[in-house]
């Protein structure tokens, strides 16, 4: 066999399959937890019940569940989260859904896990206004509560630490299910329609959305100011000094998308395709400061933009099937 | 003439320091470990189709060298000893570890 004819095939090939790997967007089987802080159904059991909770509000109105509503794409279909007394925060709710692979919690990342991020909202005066202590006193004096708390951490005191480990493993099991958009990836060319997979084609190619909504999340956890022309300061919250992070946020995941309007930091779009032509246009007030140099008009036609769209609906596989508890621990 | 050639790079390195090329590609440092001396620099190049921003808060050796367009070069010089990890301000997950002598 003549060795300079065989050489450019094998070239081909590892270049076929190189160009073809599609690892990136596979959802992982394994869900990644802090350590010390491993998943089991006990746990997860206590988390869930935590989460629902209104008793650990102020009001006795409201819990997690209240702006990450299972029925509402974990979310709250609100421009901005609404807490105790009717309180608006400055912010829309951002999905619960896959938060468990992000590394970055909060629209502006202050928090590095799940745990932490647990914490927030439940001292937040526009969320659930509670003191530690408060928190504590309601969960401590609760013969229910203590015994699940045995039951899933024996090893551990029952402190305000161990409430927020078992919301947030709770949390890590609110993971998406198979979406059209993950067979047909996987090979099923009947999975989605023709418009969708020219989206596909479109939104990793010409409209360039991979730039920000990467990898089987649709997001790489990047932060971008995207030119909505608010004076939300974002991530700049962290360092003043740090100019990126002058209204910079987190790219969103694009799981479950059609169903967790409104849209963006602000929550002052209510429709995806709205959504989706800011972005394509690159952003909506172009003239905003320190507006993402990736934030581009991508010259993209109505009808292509039309194609995202039914991409961006690809995403949203079955239901959770994670309902409220019907009773809490007493 | 090549060993005078050699000698005036040698020297022209004591003098000016090293350049330490520190590629990003696929919103990843390469190499995401440098070892250098004081007065060498770090030369960041920008390989992806998207902006970057390389930063540390290290005491010593803090900078930020903001946006960095694809195919940009920025350099930065190296000030002082010790282990400091360089950030990518857009990016969280990139990081890139730098000793120095």
């Amino acid at each position: 066999m003549d060795i300079l004819k065989v050489i450019p095939v094998v070239f081909l090939a590892i270049g076929l399959s190189a160009s073809e790997d599609i690892s990136k967007w596979l959802i992982p089987k394994d869900i990644p937890f802090p350590k010390g802080n491993e998943i089991t159904p006990k746990r997860v059991e206590l988390g869930k019940y935590l989460y629902f909770d209104k008793r650990l509000s102020k009001s006795k109105e409201v819990s997690c569940a209240s702006c990450h509503d299972p029925k509402l794409g974990w979310s709250d279909a609100k421009q901005k989260a609404v807490g105790v007394h009717g309180r608006v925060g400055s912010r829309n709710s951002p999905t619960v859904i896959n938060t468990a692979f992000q590394t970055h919690q909060f629209w502006d990342g202050r928090s590095k896990s799940l745990e932490d991020q647990a914490l927030g909202p439940m001292q937040a005066d526009v969320e659930m206004d509670m003191e530690i202590k408060e928190v504590m006193d309601i969960i401590t004096s609760n013969k229910g509560y203590t015994k699940l708390f045995k039951e899933a951490y024996p090893n551990e005191k029952l402190t305000i630490d161990t409430v927020v480990k078992a919301i947030a493993t709770f949390e890590r099991t609110i993971i998406s299910k198979e979406a059209p958009f993950d067979k047909f990836i996987k090979g099923d060319q009947n999975a989605i329609s023709e418009d969708a997979k020219k989206g596909w084609e479109l939104f990793k190619g010409k409209a360039s959305c991979t730039t920000c909504h990467d990898g089987f999340n649709f997001t790489d956890g990047s932060f971008h100011n995207i030119g909505l022309g608010d004076d939300d300061i974002g991530r700049q919250v962290l360092k003043m000094k740090r100019v990126a992070w002058k209204g910079a946020m987190k790219t969103p995941t694009l799981r479950y998308i059609d169903q967790s309007a409104p849209y963006f930091h602000d929550g002052s779009v209510y429709t995806l395709e709205e959504s989706t032509a800011i972005c394509s246009k690159g952003g909506r007030a172009p003239d905003t400061p320190n507006k993402s140099p990736d934030m581009k008009d991508r010259g993209l036609s109505d009808q292509e933009m039309g194609f995202i769209n039914k991409f961006l609906k690809t995403l949203t596989g079955p239901d959770l099937g994670i309902e409220e508890p019907k009773s809490f621990p007493q | 003439m090549n060993k005078i050639f050699i000698l005036l790079v040698f020297l022209a390195t004591c003098v000016f320091g090293a350049d330490h090329i520190v590629d990003q590609k696929k919103k990843t440092f390469i190499p995401h470990f440098i070892k250098a001396k004081v007065g060498d620099n770090i030369v960041f190049k920008n390989s992806d189709p998207f902006a970057h921003n390389a930063y540390t808060d290290d005491e010593t050796n803090e900078f930020d060298i903001g946006m960095q367009k694809p195919g940009e070069d920025i350099k930065v010089p190296i000030k002082g000893e010790g282990k400091f990890n360089v950030e990518c301000a857009i990016h969280p997950n990139m990081l890139l570890e730098v000793e120095v002598e």
